[in-house]
């Protein structure tokens, strides 16, 4: 008994060290944990773009397959021994030079057993646009095809203009709806509203009997502005959202400071909703660019065909599809969207929409 | 620099009416401050001045010329928000010259003025940063700055200290205040601390719910209140409202009759400063309820044959403990009528 009494209730001070080892790795049990779950639900999305890559460069020489394997055989062992770096290791030099260690070995690895089978011979359509002849059969357009660049223009061309219109008359709309009373101003909010959540296809008819009778079929400006009118309502609803979290006072303020109302706005409010106006931008952008229902629809001559008409008429149109320069023709297609995101989630991340007032 | 006079300027909301037809003179180089809790009209005055609101009725004149239709930026007026409404994409630098970029000043001229308004108001060294930089303090002078750049006929300044710390609130109290003095711009100064208008302001124009209740100096303000109201919102402790009756040409409150002439038989209202109320060996019996310490003076809480009341007595010791019996004696009281007009005043009598 008195043993038992003697030895204290709490444990001794220097086990505070275990305790901390103890915290450490239920830590990091936790984040190995919620990794793997994470990078398990990521494969399905990033698999398909591996796979549109490995074919895009390696297809038609039947070992398009064995290419995928082999890049995931290497990638996915390469990741799993960096995040268990990551979480057993502490940060520092030795760390580094592991992890460039694996870096080389794992592009050794993917140049030796892969590097055999990649061709650039799918990236054939970018300087020979006489892509029908190199394939089984003959073009059912009764023609050539077009240059890619034509539609890579075309396509750029209508997102652009489509992306100035939108950003010009949506701000100017939500800084006014924001600003301004008028009568019917909140049945015009519940306008954009519904406009937003009306399913555009079924407006597909009457708007090809529309630009038919105003004669823009076949034009890329009747498409720019379909879909230029489509993308409004929601961009407004944003940039009205921002135009509300600029104060007031700033408004006034300049214009007690000798501002007329438009130098005010120009000079003081639009620099405070630069990240919305930017926002609005690249979605009307990337509208414009991956935009199929429409220009398949309004426009009919190959002079303009943009990029995802290209897509599909190479797809369509020849006998026994070349599913490697389709896939070449993809990872072309998707380049500059992944570029653009990259270079703006920055600023795409501090967006949100702000407070909806009546 | 101007006159500003209003005849009869009005502002209805709708049906709602924020500031009720107002008479008012401002001098030449006057500071003057309105005062008045938050919904009184204070800032909607404000702003028909500055030209951001249109009143409804009524003549704005500025040195006597009606400036009803003139628009804001013509006004020259200079106006300093609660806020300070700084333009965050700009810096110190721009912030202060941008009122100078509509007036017709030559750059060098534009750079030298925003130079010395900046040095005037001690931000000379921060003048390359922006807003967001800079501490709340730093705003506000940036601020004070670019109203006063391009040299305002009037300054308005909307609750400019009420964003800031205590300390800060009073070094820049004295700050605008001497900043005013020196450049004789005629200021006015909207806010709804009794302390800062009493400290800055030349002349106080009390409001409440879009009526002036009283125009005066501070010392007017808290001797001859004409009103319940002004009685009641300036002071600090707070003066002492009883309610009594008033009968037989005298009032009795409570336990106590006191003399008065002049009253309608009905209810009033007894105003009694907690300075007016003193403790001693003779007077009304009472009892120290309890006692706040508050450094330099002490406030007791009475209960007395008038009712319970706040006594302020100077001194850093308390002389008496909560529980003890105490004799008071009140010195002056005033006599509102039911309305909340000021009636007169009066002496309650002492006890034998």
């Amino acid at each position: 008994m008195t043993a038992t009494l003697a030895t204290p209730l709490a444990e001794p001070v220097n086990d505070w060290a275990r305790l901390a080892a103890k915290a450490r790795s239920r830590r990091r049990t936790t984040n190995v944990l919620l990794y793997g779950f994470l990078a398990l639900g990521a494969l399905p999305i990033l698999v398909p773009y591996l796979w549109l890559f490995t074919v895009a460069m390696s297809g038609r020489t039947g070992a398009s397959t064995t290419v995928l394997w082999r890049t995931l055989a290497v990638l996915i062992p390469a990741l799993f021994i960096w995040s268990m770096l990551r979480l057993g290791m502490e940060p520092g030099r030795r760390l580094r030079l592991i992890e460039i260690g694996l870096a080389i070995v794992a592009v050794a690895l993917l140049v030796v057993l892969t590097g055999p089978y990649l061709h650039l011979d799918n990236w054939r359509f970018l300087w020979n646009p006489d892509i029908a002849d190199a394939l089984k059969g003959v073009s059912g357009i009764g023609a050539k095809f077009p240059s890619v660049w034509t539609a890579f223009w075309n396509s750029l061309f209508l997102a652009f203009v489509q992306m100035t219109i939108v950003v010009t008359v949506a701000t100017l709309a939500g800084y006014y709806l924001s600003r301004f009373d008028f009568p019917g101003r909140s049945g015009y909010m519940k306008g954009l509203l519904v406009l937003h959540a009306f399913p555009a296809m079924t407006l597909i008819i009457p708007i090809f009997l529309i630009i038919y009778w105003i004669g823009l079929l076949d034009t890329l400006a009747g498409v720019i502005l379909v879909i230029a009118a489509l993308e409004l309502p929601f961009a407004i609803f944003v940039m009205k959202g921002f135009f509300d979290a600029v104060p007031w006072d700033i408004e006034m303020s300049a214009m007690t400071d000798g501002a007329s109302r438009r130098q005010a706005f120009r000079l003081v409010v639009l620099p405070q909703v630069r990240i919305g106006m930017l926002a609005i931008g690249i979605f009307a952008f990337l509208r414009g660019w991956e935009e199929y229902v429409f220009v398949r629809t309004l426009l009919l001559q190959k002079q303009n065909w943009t990029m995802s008409l290209y897509l599909f008429w190479m797809r369509e149109d020849v006998m026994g599809t070349d599913y490697a320069m389709v896939s070449a023709m993809g990872v072309f297609y998707v380049l500059p969207s992944i570029l653009l995101y990259a270079f703006t989630q920055k600023y795409l991340t501090q967006m949100t929409i702000g407070g909806i007032k009546g | 620099m101007a006159v500003i006079e209003l005849n009869g300027v009005t502002k209805r909301w709708g049906d709602v009416v924020a500031v009720e037809p107002t008479d008012l003179r401002i001098e030449n180089g006057e500071f003057v401050a309105i005062l008045g809790p938050s919904g009184c009209g204070k800032s909607t005055t404000l702003f028909m001045l500055a030209g951001i609101y249109a009143p409804s009725a009524g003549q704005i004149r500025f040195d006597g010329a009606v400036v009803n239709e003139v628009e804001a930026r013509d006004r020259n007026v200079g106006i300093v928000f609660q806020s300070y409404a700084l333009y965050p994409n700009m810096t110190a630098r721009a912030n202060i010259h941008f009122p100078l970029r509509f007036k017709s000043v030559r750059p060098e001229e534009a750079a030298r003025r925003v130079e010395a308004m900046a040095a005037l108001v001690q931000v000379g060294e921060l003048l390359d940063r922006r807003p967001s930089e800079m501490s709340g303090g730093q705003q506000q002078r940036v601020a004070l700055a670019r109203a006063l750049v391009k040299e305002p006929g009037l300054l308005l300044l909307d609750e400019p200290l009420s964003n800031l710390d205590a300390s800060l609130r009073l070094t820049m109290r004295g700050e605008i205040r001497r900043l005013q003095r020196r450049l004789g711009v005629t200021t006015i100064l909207v806010t709804h601390d009794q302390i800062e208008a009493t400290t800055m302001a030349d002349r106080i124009i009390c409001m409440s719910k879009g009526r002036i209740e009283q125009i005066g100096t501070a010392d007017a303000l808290y001797h001859h209140p004409d009103s319940v109201f002004v009685a009641g919102f300036i002071g600090s402790p707070p003066i002492n409202l009883i309610s009594g009756d008033a009968a037989n040409g005298g009032l009795r409150v409570g336990e106590v009759g006191l003399p008065f002439v002049g009253a309608a038989p009905g209810k009033v209202t007894l105003g009694i400063r907690p300075e007016a109320v003193r403790l001693g060996e003779a007077g009304h019996a009472a009892r120290i309820g309890d006692l706040e310490p508050h450094g330099r003076e002490t406030i007791y809480h009475l209960d007395t044959p008038f009712g319970p009341l706040r006594a302020l007595e100077a001194g850093a010791v308390a002389r008496f403990r909560v529980g003890d019996q105490v004799k008071i004696d009140v010195e002056r009281a005033l006599v509102f009528d039911a309305g909340g007009r000021r009636l007169g005043d009066t002496i309650p009598p002492r006890p034998a």
